[in-house]
């Protein structure tokens, strides 16, 4: 197949999101093959119940590696924002709504900050953002004193256990999220700032793109975003602890660059990370139900996510030679 | 100027961290029963029947079961030992077929999703043991209402969330052992630290608000200095131990290992600080891991229950629940070879007092 090149059609056709679209498409006709249970109506939804949280910080997320970022700190900043919410409404007595809302921006103000680490100080991505992974956590345990906070009122549990029009609550929120995270990176110019911040820094500052003002915007969102996952999050387990969302950022990250975004910078797209993230989800839950052990399932995971970018880097390969 | 603004917001913010580190004496604020100091036995309270019930359960007496087990993690010694009395306990019964399945990592939110595939598969019978009581209850109870027998053991679930919890043994029974062993140990005025899996492990936090309870009231003036962190892990809980050590010098006479991983982990930091005989470590640990350090005379007493047993007994009560011999208000339930085991505390079964091994029976003991 060397032997004939690739036409500009069939190059744009083989991109990481179709090989991955493909592969999702398979993983599913086996997955419903394995159990009579998967490819249901109630354990679909279900799943997208369980995978909001994560789904929703791989959107910041895709922008942040596209800029040839990392943020690791997403997961602290969720259980920074989660015991914050519970301090400001169970504590300080404060309506809950209101709690929500200063926990999100709590949640912004973390972002921020590692935005100010990063763009002011010169500091890289992976270094800032794993002390503040370390610092929010910390953050987290030192204010909670490791006390939970419980007995939220029923109309809470409505945004992480309840549905609407059949549907959950979050997996709404999701898309609509996905959606406006989509029309930014692909149709504005903030969008191509993000792309020519990642693809080459030196040549978007000369070109007047305001790099660090971008990054700045990007990772704030990612922080806000946490949050937002955080209220989420409490709303589906009904109570608060300080050591919730551990290990979150290496889910997203999983999704985003499963999703072909590129860790290097420059490339990647929100349809990409959704379908990455959809591929996860449906071999965990695909695997567990056809009697898969938890460890087999996280091996197979890792193989996938191999396989999925070693068949897109010969794909490109091919093509660009 | 800006930058110097930054760098103060920084600190202001790391600076609030400090107060953590305060001697921190359990995080749940349920309310504590210590024990009378002497040995007299502490008093059961009748209550009626709190635990939930499955809807539309389909009649399983006598037949063929599918139970999955669900700890709070695998990969450790102390839920590999209850996965081996479940698998006992199946074996015997003949009519189960029982898996262990579940997360690597002591996490939340791992472990629900766990229960909630099973529940979409379709077993009859879930066991578990919680990572947070509140937090695992929601998917408990949608397996209740998917007519699925549920029965936990070693950490429970809000009652309403399960049908049964076997208790291996009582909070404040733990606590007193565990406190009486170090005063005797260390001395009545001892200072001591505690090294603890997360602050937010239910059992964990449970145990360490009872012990200080029951050290107000029996043991006035032990001294707690900190209580630290390590998760379930060897490395951390060395290094934790290590730096106890070096941080209170002459002042720590004693540590408390709160998990079966922290212990042994204290006594290899003590003894490689050459500090055997002066700093007594008291703490929950299966005994093959403690055996080295109590025939060199390291460690004096161990205090746990047998997991094995625990995992046997769960089992146990599982069958039961499914077949209906267990039913709601009933005093006692029949367990195998352990024999008849009390029902307290609702809808809580018990499986004993809590057992010491020593230099004179350790060497019996094989998990």
């Amino acid at each position: 197949m060397s032997d004939v090149p690739l036409s500009a059609t069939v190059k744009s056709f083989l991109r990481h999101e179709t090989i991955l679209a493909i592969l999702l498409v398979v993983v599913l006709a086996i997955l419903s093959q394995q159990s009579d249970k998967f490819f249901t109506t109630a354990n679909l939804l279900n799943q997208g119940r369980l995978m909001t949280e994560v789904g929703l910080i791989a959107l910041p997320m895709t922008f942040v590696i596209i800029t040839g970022g990392i943020d690791l700190s997403v997961g602290s900043i969720l259980g920074l924002c989660a015991i914050l919410m519970g301090v400001f409404w169970h504590n300080l007595g404060l309506p809950l709504p209101v709690a929500m809302v200063l926990a999100v921006l709590v949640g912004g103000v973390g972002g921020l900050v590692n935005g100010l680490i990063i763009t002011r100080f010169k500091v890289p991505p992976l270094i800032a953002t794993l002390a503040t992974l370390a610092l929010y956590r910390g953050l987290a345990e030192g204010i909670s004193q490791a006390r939970s906070v419980r007995g939220y009122p029923d109309w809470f549990y409505v945004l992480g256990q309840g549905d609407f029009l059949g549907i959950p609550t979050q997996l709404w929120i999701f898309v609509i999220f996905a959606i406006i995270a989509a029309f930014i990176l692909g149709f504005t110019t903030f969008g191509r700032a993000t792309y020519a911040a990642g693809a080459n820094e030196t040549a978007a500052r000369f070109s007047g793109i305001n790099v660090d003002r971008t990054k700045l915007l990007i990772y704030t969102a990612a922080g806000l975003v946490s949050g937002i996952a955080a209220v989420i999050f409490v709303s589906r387990v009904s109570t608060t602890r300080s050591d919730m969302g551990t290990g979150v950022e290496l889910d997203v990250i999983t999704a985003v660059v499963l999703g072909g975004t590129s860790i290097f910078g420059g490339r990647g797209t929100i349809i990409g990370t959704v379908v990455g993230l959809v591929l996860v989800q449906a071999l965990k839950n695909g695997l567990s139900l056809s009697g898969v052990k938890g460890d087999g399932t996280i091996v197979v995971i890792g193989l996938v996510l191999i396989l999925a970018i070693l068949a897109s880097n010969l794909f490109s390969r091919n093509g660009d030679g | 100027m800006k930058k110097s603004l930054l760098l103060a917001a920084c600190f202001g913010l790391a600076s609030s961290t400090a107060f953590a580190a305060s001697a921190w004496t359990g995080g749940d604020e349920l309310p504590t029963n210590p024990l009378a100091c002497d040995a007299t036995p502490g008093t059961v309270s009748a209550k009626p029947y709190d635990g939930g019930v499955p809807t539309n359960a389909p009649d399983r007496n006598g037949k063929k079961i599918t139970v999955v087990d669900i700890p709070k993690l695998i990969g450790v010694g102390y839920f590999a030992a209850t996965t081996k009395g479940i698998q006992e306990a199946a074996k015997e019964l003949g009519n189960v077929d029982a898996k262990t399945d579940g997360p690597t990592k002591a996490n939340i939110d791992e472990q629900i999703t766990f229960i909630d595939n099973y529940v979409t598969s379709g077993v009859d019978g879930i066991l578990f043991a919680a990572n947070d009581p509140v937090a695992i209850a929601p998917v408990l109870k949608k397996a209740l209402a998917a007519g699925i027998n549920v029965v936990g053991y070693d950490a429970n679930a809000t009652p309403d969330a399960r049908q049964w919890f076997v208790n291996q043994a009582e909070f404040n029974g733990i606590a007193k052992s565990l406190v009486d062993a170090l005063a005797k140990e260390a001395g009545e005025d001892a200072g001591f630290a505690i090294v603890t899996s997360t602050f937010t492990t239910p059992n964990q936090a449970r145990w360490i608000n009872e012990m200080s309870a029951y050290a107000a009231k029996c043991h006035p003036n032990m001294k707690w200095l900190e209580t630290v962190e390590a998760q379930e892990d060897n490395v951390l809980s060395f290094n934790q131990s290590a730096t106890l050590i070096n941080k209170y010098g002459d002042q720590l006479k004693g540590i408390f290992g709160m998990t079966s991983v922290a212990t042994p982990a204290a006594a290899e930091a003590v003894t490689q600080a050459g500090q055997c005989g002066k700093i007594a470590i008291v703490g929950l640990a299966t005994p093959n891991a403690m055996k080295p350090y109590v025939e060199k005379d390291c460690v004096k007493s161990v205090v746990l229950w047998n997991p094995v047993d625990l995992g046997y007994a769960a089992m146990q009560v599982l069958r039961a629940t499914a077949d209906g011999t267990l039913k709601a208000g009933d005093a006692s339930v029949k367990a195998g070879k352990l024999g008849e085991l009390k029902v307290v505390n609702g809808s809580e079964i018990l499986l004993g007092a809590p057992f010491i091994f020593d230099k004179s029976n350790i060497a019996q003991f094989d998990f």
